[in-house]
């Protein structure tokens, strides 16, 4: 188990019993927990509120911008106590959409991050708000950016199968964990997969993550960015599972080999168009039940393209040799309870086969990663770069959510 | 005898080898200026090439020379190294016992048993050499052999190394040498070029004013010794770099063998994290009226929506609580503030190590 920097974060203070309704923000730290409990004198609590939010505050200090968007601003930092242990720190700004609180992504991600300490999941070290209530959030840095920008750069990194392998792995392991807590992520592709200072990867950007839906309690359609979308939610299905991740992970799985995005659709049509070319037509045959779906649409017979077989896989993604066809397929299956869960895809064979996937410290590196963090942090869930962030927009419906 | 040189590819011929005359076909060089003599390291009785092709092309045959008869293979047939014979045979002999016996002084304790190592294969190779024994000698060597196979393998690669590095550190030097000619060639060009373009502007200067010559003559001196200082300097500079790069090439030679990695873990694709459920066992199926349509709805199946997963949480949700000991969990988040784990969620579930009980979060 391996945390890449080492932050020592201090058992702050001599708080035991905390409570508040802290300016309507669950606030927080990992030397507090408030909302424990919130039946304590109010009058009192409002003050020991912000003295705590003080304290975790004075903790840190922030040193340079690394990025700013339109959700949020990024900054490196250090504990003050420490000036060697670095954090990034993303300071939430205060949404013109959400004027009377905040922001879903930010309480989704507060709310997730906390709750899942993974190696490769990015860890929230404290929680704090600043003038203005704007939200920040300490984040483990990582340095050395992102999949995508290993992915992109054909030129100068080369890697292997063994590569990734462990690359898969460790995605694997986080959504594994995740599923396992009954957390979706539902916003899995390269540039959410940051690399720690020592080859690690870690899962972060939980912005649209959510746990596990109670029977008859529809979650919206409108997640994960479109590229990595599976086809239950491009057909508007409103009950989903893990499953979801799964088809997520698989598109990466082909980005990784392929080295240039899998199924990169222009809308929501294209991208199932392009699904039904690379993995086939779902049909009712296919996928009993389909048809009921929402947003379902009818297929012209003519240009039915059946399943395709291994042979077809084999040809695109030989390299990760027969097995690891295997695996690419289960997890791209079209039905989502034909598809494999995250716990089948770790216990797969395909990572009991050669070559052994590659130790964390001699993966590909590439530097320049600040800034990249900078960039993946300040984004919002589900947006694709290169200025089309636009047209992809896909914002949360909470309205039809409930 | 003055030899002419050699000329249109005949070999170079040692002194007194013209009257050489091959025992077995008794042909001499004075016919044959190209002859060659070839011995087998069989029974090292010298004969000409021609004689060679002619008796073992047809395959192994005995040896020509009377009393000898031993089988021949022409493969094996080679030039001497040495005039004498008896030096190439024993060689020959120390070579191969080398070859087995290669052992090194690392391996051994003390330098004592290092020498009685030594006496003991060198018994070996005197035994070999004057035929004592040679039955039990050879059966000695053939037992060791088969013994060690793998250290003798291994110290055979450590050598092989050991020269390589050798090799490259001698190429370096040349390397390095090479450099160092070039620039004290293109310094010399240098100095040629400035000089001349010295004296041409001193004539120019002096064409050009009519002031004293020798003051003009001055400051162009000055001029050429700014830059040979500066060049000096810079030579010190480049000398320094070299050292420094060339230091570790030294070290290389007394480099002890690596020990060699653990062998790798298996592969672990869950990294190590096991979650099991520590008050309840979870069942396949859970009837429960409310559950049937959700199992059965196209709408919500198709989704992939499953029951299952819904039933897991609500058991982890409900027996979740068991276990946790409020007093355990500040004792344990106290301790765990000062490790690297971030919330209080965080603390708790790395609380019990590894193993991160499901119902514990």
């Amino acid at each position: 188990m391996a945390f890449s920097p080492v932050i020592t974060h201090e058992a702050a203070s001599s708080i035991k019993v905390t409570a508040t309704k802290a300016k309507s923000l669950a606030v927080r730290t990992n030397s507090t927990s408030q909302n424990e409990a919130l039946s304590e004198a109010k009058s009192g609590g409002q003050e020991l509120a912000e003295r705590l939010n003080q304290e975790t505050k004075d903790k840190y200090v922030k040193d340079k911008k690394l990025g700013e968007g339109t959700y949020a601003i990024v900054y490196l930092g250090h504990l003050k106590a420490d000036p060697s242990s670095l954090v990034a720190i993303k300071k939430i700004k205060v949404n013109t959409e959400y004027r009377d609180g905040l922001s879903m992504d930010a309480i989704r991600e507060v709310k997730y991050l906390q709750e899942l300490s993974h190696p490769n999941i990015i860890a929230l070290h404290a929680v704090f708000s600043s003038k203005n209530q704007n939200l920040n959030l300490v984040l483990e840095f990582l340095p050395l950016g992102d999949l995508e920008i290993l992915i992109k750069d054909s030129e100068g990194i080369r890697y292997g199968t063994a590569e990734v392998k462990a690359w898969m792995g460790m995605l694997g392991r986080a959504v594994w964990f995740c599923h396992e807590n009954f957390v979706l992520h539902r916003d899995i592709k390269p540039n959410n997969l940051l690399i720690a200072a020592d080859g690690e990867v870690k899962l972060a950007d939980f912005g649209l993550a959510r746990s596990f839906a109670d029977p008859y309690r529809p979650m919206t359609s409108q997640v994960i960015t479109r590229w990595y979308r599976p086809p239950e939610l491009l057909f508007g299905a409103r009950y989903y599972s893990g499953a979801v991740d799964v088809w997520s992970m698989g598109t990466v799985f082909a980005e990784l080999i392929l080295r240039v995005p899998f199924l990169p659709g222009n809308t929501d049509l294209h991208q199932l168009e392009l699904i039904c070319n690379a993995i086939g037509t779902p049909t009712e045959e296919n996928w009993p039940g389909i048809s009921k779906l929402d947003g379902y649409v009818k297929f012209d017979k003519a240009i039915t393209v059946p399943i395709r077989g291994k042979d077809f896989y084999l040809s695109r993604f030989g390299t990760a040799g027969p097995v690891g066809v295997d695996l690419l397929m289960s997890m791209l299956a079209l039905d989502p309870r034909k598809r494999c869960t995250a716990r089948q895809m770790l216990e797969h064979k395909w990572w009991m086969t050669e070559p052994q996937p590659t130790a964390k410290e001699d993966l590909p590196k590439k530097s320049g990663g600040l800034e990249k963090m900078g960039d993946d942090l300040k984004r919002r869930g589900g947006e694709i770069e290169d200025g089309r962030g636009d047209k992809v927009a896909r914002k949360l419906n909470f309205g039809a959510a409930k | 005898m003055s030899k002419p040189p050699a000329r249109n590819g005949a070999p170079q011929r040692r002194p007194g080898e013209e009257d050489d005359i091959c025992p077995v076909c008794k042909s001499s060089r004075y016919l044959n200026p190209n002859m060659r003599f070839l011995v087998n390291p069989e029974c090292y009785h010298k004969m000409c090439e021609s004689c060679v092709d002619r008796i073992f092309s047809q395959g192994p045959a005995p040896c020509p020379v009377a009393g000898c008869a031993r089988t021949l293979r022409k493969q094996r047939f080679r030039r001497q190294t040495f005039e004498d014979l008896q030096i190439e045979r024993e060689v020959d002999i120390r070579r191969r016992v080398a070859a087995i016996f290669n052992r090194r002084e690392s391996e051994f304790q003390t330098l004592r048993d290092y020498n009685n190592y030594l006496e003991e294969v060198e018994t070996l190779t005197f035994n070999l050499l004057y035929n004592i024994d040679v039955a039990t000698t050879e059966e000695k060597l053939a037992s060791y052999a088969r013994q060690n196979a793998a250290d003798i393998a291994n110290n055979k690669i450590i050598s092989a190394q050991e020269s390589a590095s050798t090799e490259a550190q001698i190429a370096a030097q040349k390397e390095q040498a090479r450099l160092h000619r070039e620039a004290a060639r293109n310094e010399e060009d240098e100095e040629r070029r400035e000089k001349e373009e010295g004296r041409q502007e001193f004539i120019n200067k002096i064409a050009a004013s009519n002031e004293d010559p020798d003051k003009i003559a001055k400051v162009v001196l000055k001029k050429s010794t700014a830059r040979r200082t500066a060049a000096d300097k810079l030579r010190q500079q480049e000398a320094a770099k070299v050292d420094n790069a060339s230091a570790p090439l030294f070290q290389i030679q007394g480099l002890k063998p690596v020990v060699r990695p653990e062998p790798q873990k298996a592969y672990d694709p869950f990294g190590d994290y096991s979650i099991k459920t520590q008050y309840y066992t979870l069942q396949t199926q859970y009837e429960h009226p409310w559950l049937e349509n959700a199992k059965t709805d196209p709408k919500i199946t198709a989704g992939g929506f499953d029951v299952g997963e819904y039933c897991a949480r609500a058991m982890m949700e409900a027996f979740g609580g068991l276990g946790v000991f409020v007093e355990d969990e500040v004792a344990r988040r106290e301790e765990a503030a000062g490790a690297d784990v971030g919330t209080t969620a965080a603390a708790m579930a790395a609380g019990d190590g590894k193993e991160v009980g499901g119902d514990v979060l």
